[in-house]
This record gives structure tokens, C-alpha cells and sequence, in this order.
């Protein structure tokens, strides 16, 4: 089978549009860098690339509310610094962007459920997996990993979705929104919670109401890396995920475990950061007929992050073992 | 920070003469834990849920035996178990004060009550832990800290001055007053996880921040099965 010719890439320059500024550490600097590498390298070619529409606001409300949507919208045409916290640093060009990153997603599950293609990375930015159902965080504004698993199950049919996010920093906006949902598994593997922000994420928080048992939480304590990812991933990971039986997988990819990467204290390297891109394959194999989509969320050193998401890529692809 | 403020005023009391097994089943099903005694408007006791489980017979009894023993249970009232001029507050007294009275009179809950002794409400050790998960943030989102200072004036300033002027929110500052002979430990925690500048910040003044990975490495040990 081709691999190359069944994975896809979604990119789109209007995402660096989202102007955060040269000090701030989601910058368009790192995206721009990002494309520069896929580019660079050939592998973008290699790939089916997809283009990003702006979401349908339909789908943006399938999780977050309204009045949060508009009040986003107002903020950035106001031409508003910051928008609810000072971390989330916005420009007039910020909401659009958004709607991008979110409908990148969109599209890249229309080309997935089409048969299209197996698997898809999404390029994009800003991030959104801390973007709760009314309130914006930690550089995220919409939720582009949740609005995609609300996207395949209503427009789509599909009615179990794997959710497995590797950013360093809990997705508390995914597990809240899918805390009490047993339709949606929500696995995060990120940095103990007594010692990185948000705060969230702790092993015992494991889902609410109907929901319970669909919500796995393994924090990493700080200085830790490879061996101790490897555990949680055979340990407590991969058997959730293949005994919920999900129809799909998506990924909230983030970067920012990398041990060069100044955000939080994991220090996973580019290896184990290799290991975490073959896991999903295999997950993606066994449970879900092959099909996934790989988001990105943080990673914040924009001379490595190239390379770690050339490599995931690759691995996708099929074109590294 | 007074008990007044987080004192719970609909309070669910019972009489020295009402019966044990009726005050246990008001218990479970409003999930409380301490009643206060009242007679005539007037707090005369305490009584706890572990009054009750000490009144009750034991959960290993055989069955045959219950019934028998709980009549026998029936015919009691509150007044034979409960705690008679139970430890009260004050509704002026801070939360402080709740704080160290419990720790170190070891009780979980007290009447609050006014001068005439009438009673208030209640405060619980739940009510207590609240309000400090309250004042320290806890619950918001944020990065703590650990940075080591100097015994010497002026020191915190500096800390906050360079939070400060980074536009980062401080949730809480903590002091441990003892970290070594000469030095405190501060540990500010930011309301953001934009820390990076204020790390470099601070270590270009001198100060020495120690990472919860240096704390961590030889105290907590690494799975051995790997």
C-alpha cells in the first residue's frame, strides 16, 4: 500500500496572520518555522496537502457557547490586546485565524471519513485543547480537537472517538467538555499538575456521571522523561484506548515535553518523542482501520520543533519504521 | 476572614429527647456530620455522627441480634450520647482562630454562637479548608515558584517587583521562614503559564530558584519494573 500517498497535511499560511507579538511564546514564529521544514525537506510534497476552510459556526457551537463565541469576535474586532487572561494575546486578525485552525481540522476529517486518506497532521495554530466551553485559555480560543470529535459523531455518524493528547500541559478543555460523555475516551499524558499549570489532570480524575472510567489521567513528575513515558503508554494508555474500542482517534499533539522545550520540566527526548508517533500508529492499526488525525497544540522552541514534527510526520507516513 | 463569613447558618438541630436512630437517619440523608443541641433556644451540646456509630451495635453482630438491640436502642435519647458544653466561636473570631483551636483541641466542627450563648450556626473543618483553598488560589489555573531569599529586608519586594513588571497575576505568596540558617523560601504562585521571562528575570538578580525536579530527583523513587 502507498503510505505516502494516504497521509495528508493541513497548512495554511493565514494562520501566522494570528499575531501574538515577537515575546510571546505561541508566536507565528514557530508555525512560520514549522512550514519552512516541512517545505524544506521535500516531505511536505510528499503529502497530500489539504486547505484549510474557516469553520462553519455550527460546529464551533457543537462546544463552546454563543455568547463566548461572539464575545471572542468582539474582542479581536475591537482591536483588544489580550482577550479574557494576558496570556491569550490576540490581534484583529486572531478570531479568523481561529476559525481556521478549527475548520483545518474540520477538512482534514471530511478527507478522512471520505476514505480520501488515512491519516492527517494538522498545522495549525493558535492551539486549542485548554479552550473550555465558555472561556478561553492558555493561548487557546476554540477547542479545534473537541469541535472535530463533535464533528465526527454528528455529522459524520461515528459514535466513539479516542481522544489522546501528548501536550506537556493537561487539555483541561477536552476533558471538561467530555467529562461526563461516554462516547468520547479522553487519555492525557502530561506533567504532574502540583507543579505545572493548569493545575488539572490529576490520576483520579477520571470522568463524572456517565462519563466515569472515560477520562484517564497519568501525571509525570517533573525531571522525568522517556522510561517513564513508555511505562504509562503500555501501562495505562494503550489498554484504555483498546478496550474502549474507538471508531476513531484524533490527537492533540503537542511538542513542549521535549526536554528542549522551556515550558514545563518533562524531559522527553527526540526518541521518546518517536516512540509516542509509533504508539499511535499501532493504536490507530488495531482499533481504528488505520485512520487518524494528529493536531498540533504547544511546542514553543521554534529550533526544534521543526525537526519533532517532521519526524512525527515521517512516522505517520509510514516512512520511517 | 471571620467565622461569620463562612459560618453555615441553616442549621439542622435536634432536642436532648429526640431518639438516636431518628437523629442517625436525618444524618445520612442531609450527609451532615455534627448537630448542635438545642433546648428552650438554648445550645445545650453537640453530637456527632461518631456518637451515633458508637451508640449503634457493631457492624459484625449477627442478624438475629439487631432487632432486639435496636429497640433497645430506641428507648434512648440524644441527651445520653451527646457532648454537653461543647467548645463554641464567636462570630468575630477569624478563621485563624478556627484553625488553631481545631488543630489543637482536635475537634471538627463548632457552634458559633453570640454573647447569650445563643446559638449562630455552625463551622465545620470542610467550611475552614475551603476558605484557605480560597485564599491560596489553588483552584485557578497558575505555576508556583520555590525562590530562595536572603534573611534580610527587602528581599520579597524585589520578588513581587519583578512579577509585577512582567503584568503576571499572583495568586498567593507563602513563606517558609525557616529554609536553611540564613535564607526563606518564597513560593509566589503566578496565575499564568508564561513563566520563562520571570524565572530569567529573577536569576539575573541573583536570586536562586530551586526547580521541583532538583527537590524531587533523590526523594522520589523511579518504578523499579521498567
Amino acid at each position: 500500500m502507498d503510505e505516502m500517498g494516504k497521509t495528508g497535511l493541513v497548512c495554511d499560511k493565514r494562520c501566522l496572520l494570528h499575531d501574538t507579538g515577537d515575546h510571546h511564546p505561541e508566536s507565528s514564529g514557530r508555525l512560520r518555522a514549522v512550514y519552512a521544514r516541512l517545505e524544506g525537506s521535500g516531505l511536505a510534497a510528499q503529502l497530500v496537502q489539504i486547505e484549510a476552510q474557516p469553520a462553519n459556526q455550527r460546529w464551533i457551537e457543537a462546544v463552546h457557547n454563543i455568547h463566548y463565541i461572539r464575545k471572542f469576535e468582539d474582542a479581536c474586532l475591537y482591536g483588544l490586546p489580550d482577550f479574557e487572561h494576558p496570556d491569550n494575546v490576540i490581534c484583529r486578525d486572531s478570531y479568523d485565524a481561529a476559525l481556521l485552525s478549527a475548520g483545518g481540522v474540520l477538512e482534514a476529517v471530511d478527507a478522512v471519513m471520505s476514505g480520501q486518506l488515512d491519516r492527517v497532521f494538522c498545522a495549525l495554530r493558535p492551539p486549542g485543547h485548554h479552550a473550555e466551553r465558555d472561556k478561553s485559555m492558555g493561548f487557546c480560543y476554540f477547542n479545534n480537537v473537541a469541535i472535530a470529535a463533535r464533528y465526527l459523531q454528528q455529522r459524520h455518524g461515528v459514535e466513539k472517538v479516542a481522544i489522546i493528547d501528548f501536550d506537556v500541559h493537561h487539555g483541561n478543555g477536552i476533558q471538561h467538555i467530555f467529562e461526563d460523555d461516554p462516547t468520547v475516551l479522553y487519555c492525557s499524558l502530561h506533567e504532574h499538575p502540583s507543579f505545572a499549570w493548569p493545575g488539572t489532570g490529576r490520576d483520579f480524575e477520571e470522568g463524572t456521571g456517565a462519563g466515569e472510567g472515560f477520562t484517564c489521567n497519568v501525571p509525570v513528575l517533573p525531571g522525568r522523561g522517556d522510561k517513564e513515558y513508555r511505562v504509562a503508554v503500555e501501562t495505562r494508555i494503550k489498554p484504555k484506548v483498546q478496550a474502549f474500542q474507538p471508531e476513531f482517534l484524533l490527537v492533540a499533539m503537542g511538542f513542549d515535553a521535549h526536554v528542549d522545550d522551556l515550558m514545563a520540566d518533562i524531559q522527553l527526548t527526540t526518541e521518546g518523542f518517536d516512540f509516542l508517533s509509533r504508539t499511535l500508529v499501532e493504536l490507530a492499526e488495531c482499533c481504528t482501520g488505520g485512520r487518524l488525525i494528529s493536531v498540533l497544540e504547544g511546542g514553543y522552541n521554534p529550533q526544534t520543533l521543526p525537526g519533532l514534527v517532521e519526524r512525527h510526520l515521517r512516522i505517520l507516513a509510514g516512512l520511517e519504521k | 476572614m471571620f467565622v461569620r463569613d463562612k459560618m453555615v447558618t441553616e442549621l439542622v438541630m435536634v432536642s436532648p429527647q429526640d431518639t438516636i436512630l431518628g437523629t442517625r437517619r436525618v444524618m445520612i440523608e442531609k450527609q451532615i456530620r455534627h448537630m448542635p443541641v438545642v433546648e428552650d433556644g438554648r445550645l445545650v451540646g453537640i453530637v456527632t455522627d461518631r456518637d451515633i456509630r458508637d451508640a449503634m451495635p457493631s457492624l459484625l453482630f449477627e442478624e438475629g441480634i439487631e432487632p432486639q438491640v435496636c429497640s433497645e436502642i430506641a428507648d434512648h435519647v440524644i441527651a445520653d450520647i451527646m457532648t454537653r458544653n461543647p467548645i463554641t466561636i464567636s462570630v468575630a473570631h477569624t478563621l485563624q482562630d478556627a484553625l488553631l483551636i481545631m488543630y489543637h483541641k482536635k475537634v471538627g466542627a463548632f457552634p458559633v454562637v453570640d454573647e447569650e450563648g445563643h446559638l449562630l450556626g455552625i463551622i465545620s473543618i470542610r467550611d475552614i479548608l475551603k476558605a484557605f483553598i480560597n485564599l491560596l488560589n489553588i483552584e485557578e489555573p497558575g505555576t508556583l515558584l520555590c525562590v530562595v531569599v536572603e534573611e534580610k529586608p527587602g528581599q520579597m519586594k524585589k520578588v513581587v517587583d519583578v512579577i509585577s513588571g512582567e503584568n503576571i497575576g499572583l495568586g498567593s505568596v507563602l513563606v517558609a521562614r525557616y529554609w536553611d540558617e540564613d535564607h526563606r523560601a518564597l513560593f509566589p504562585y503566578l496565575l499564568t503559564c508564561n513563566v520563562a521571562t520571570v524565572k530569567r528575570k529573577l536569576m539575573d538578580l541573583g536570586f536562586e530558584l530551586i526547580e521541583p525536579m532538583d527537590m524531587l530527583l533523590d526523594q522520589v523513587p523511579v518504578n523499579e519494573k521498567e
